[in-house]
């Protein structure tokens, strides 16, 4: 078996664009589901079971379907019928923010939920309302513990991001896929895309990781 | 002057508080005993606003707080609580958790905010702590910056809820200390505590509660040598 270097050399210029939208697609994906999430997150925690009906109904369905399903979806039904015809790259974004959106209400809710009750009313003693002893007391404590899930999710997100090929979203495994398919190899394009994603995963965890110290000492 | 009608507090078909009536008059320390249950962590936290009451009506100063028309934060800003686990808010230095009330609900300017909070730290004996962040401090400075908190925002009445019980003997006097100076400054002060000591030597007077009633009240001397109920007689004799 000769690897072939040369086509790997070949695609690098297309990969290297392909890298770019991945991350591109991870970002935008984790800040709108970010976004998302909160407003969700929060819509869950409201007292009322009838208020907070549709933000359950909303994660039980994109955390009990496959994203391969929802990038369908969103690319052949959702999308077209918003703007007319579809867009790829666009069908992917709102794709992966919504599944997001979903999975970071949880980390949302669950990190909220988690910090002590005396701590809101202790800020609702002091004559904040429920606004403000969110924002100053409760929010920047559960941020904190909200870091390593959201850590996760948005290397969950990196990863997934690859399901966008099948709507022929031109990132790394779009571009893995198109050198196969020319060459009739495996292990030249998918040992590739393997190697980029490892990359993009590790660094973000590393960073992760610093912010987390830093976060924890400060 | 606090007045209490019918105050009447049920959670769910458990009805916790049954029909209080109760003055508080300025400049008074009222010191709540009871077992455990009887419901005295309930008053306090209706008197504050942090339960909503079932029936009956608190007057603040002739304000009704229970009436839907006022403005719930105002009227809780006037009341200072003080709890048994502290609360203080981890993320925040101690002069930051002092500040945080009187910059954003009473918008108050950060320079004077911050030169009246390291006043009140001068009073509970505190001040060189302004910078440090509570998890550093010992059970009884956190509750000594607990109470300078409160008293940021110029309450009204403090009402303090079990404020020694977490804590280390050793430390139990100089939060102990920290009120007695409060109530000798003349603050209104509902106290719910097992220090008999302390009850008798700063109470005017003296609350048994059991099973969601005043059972009896009266002056601490008078309350804890004569008691003339039954059940205040029981509770007494297990206690001192
Ligand atoms: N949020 C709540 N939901 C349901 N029941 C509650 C709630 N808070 C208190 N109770 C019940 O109300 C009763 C009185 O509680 P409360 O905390 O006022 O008693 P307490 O006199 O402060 O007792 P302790 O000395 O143990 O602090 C108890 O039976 C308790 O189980
Ligand atoms: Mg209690």
């Amino acid at each position: 078996m000769d690897f072939r270097f040369d086509i790997i050399a070949e695609y690098t210029p297309f990969l290297v664009k392909g890298t770019l939208l991945t991350i591109g697609l991870s970002i935008a994906g984790i800040l709108i589901g970010t976004v998302l999430g909160l407003l969700i997150g929060l819509g869950k925690l409201v007292n009322n079971k009838l208020a907070a009906f549709p933000f359950n109904l909303y994660i039980t369905f994109f955390r009990g379907t496959p994203l391969f399903v929802q990038i369908l979806l969103v690319h052949f039904g959702v999308v077209p019928l918003f703007m007319g015809e579809t867009n790829a790259i666009i069908a992917a974004i709102i794709a992966l923010s919504l599944n997001a959106a979903a999975y970071i209400a949880e980390i949302f809710r669950a990190g909220i939920q988690s910090i002590d009750r005396g701590q809101m009313e202790a800020a609702r003693s002091l004559g904040m309302n429920q606004r403000q002893a969110m924002r100053y007391v409760i929010l920047p404590q559960a941020f904190k513990r909200m870091i390593p899930p959201l850590g996760n999710e948005f290397i969950v997100l990196i990863k997934e991001s690859s399901l966008a090929a099948v709507i022929t979203a031109p990132e790394i495994m779009y571009w893995g896929r198109a050198m196969a398919g020319q060459y009739y190899k495996v292990w030249e394009p998918y040992l590739t895309a393997a190697l980029i994603y490892l990359i993009l995963t590790i660094s973000l965890s590393f960073l992760l990781n610093r912010l987390e110290r830093r976060l924890n000492t400060g | 002057m606090i007045k209490i009608h019918n105050l009447k507090k049920s959670f769910g078909e458990n009805e916790v508080l049954k029909d209080i009536n109760l003055v508080i008059n300025p400049q008074e320390v009222v010191v709540v005993i009871g077992p455990s249950g009887s419901g005295k962590s309930t008053l306090l936290r209706c008197i504050n606003l942090l339960e909503t009451i079932t029936s009956g009506h608190i007057l603040i100063e002739g304000k009704d707080i229970t009436d839907k028309m006022n403005d719930i934060n105002k009227m809780r800003a006037e009341v200072g609580m003080v709890f048994q686990q502290f609360n203080l808010f981890p993320h925040k230095t101690v002069i930051e958790n002092i500040m945080l009330a009187p910059v954003k609900v009473r918008g108050i300017a950060e320079e004077p905010a911050r030169r009246k909070g390291l006043e009140l730290l001068r009073k509970v004996g505190l001040e060189e702590k302004a910078l440090a962040y509570p998890d550093s401090l010992s059970g009884g400075q956190k509750q000594r910056v607990a109470i300078a908190r409160a008293l940021a925002m110029e309450p009204k009445i403090m009402l303090f809820d079990e404020p020694t019980s977490a804590l280390d003997p050793e430390v139990v006097g100089e939060v102990l200390e920290v009120m007695k100076q409060l109530a000798r400054e003349g603050m209104t002060m509902v106290v719910v505590t097992h220090e008999m000591g302390f009850a008798r030597e700063v109470g005017d007077r003296v609350i048994f509660m059991d099973g969601g009633y005043i059972v009896e009240e009266n002056e601490p001397k008078q309350l804890f040598e004569n008691p003339h109920q039954e059940r205040t007689q029981a509770f007494l004799s297990k206690v001192l």
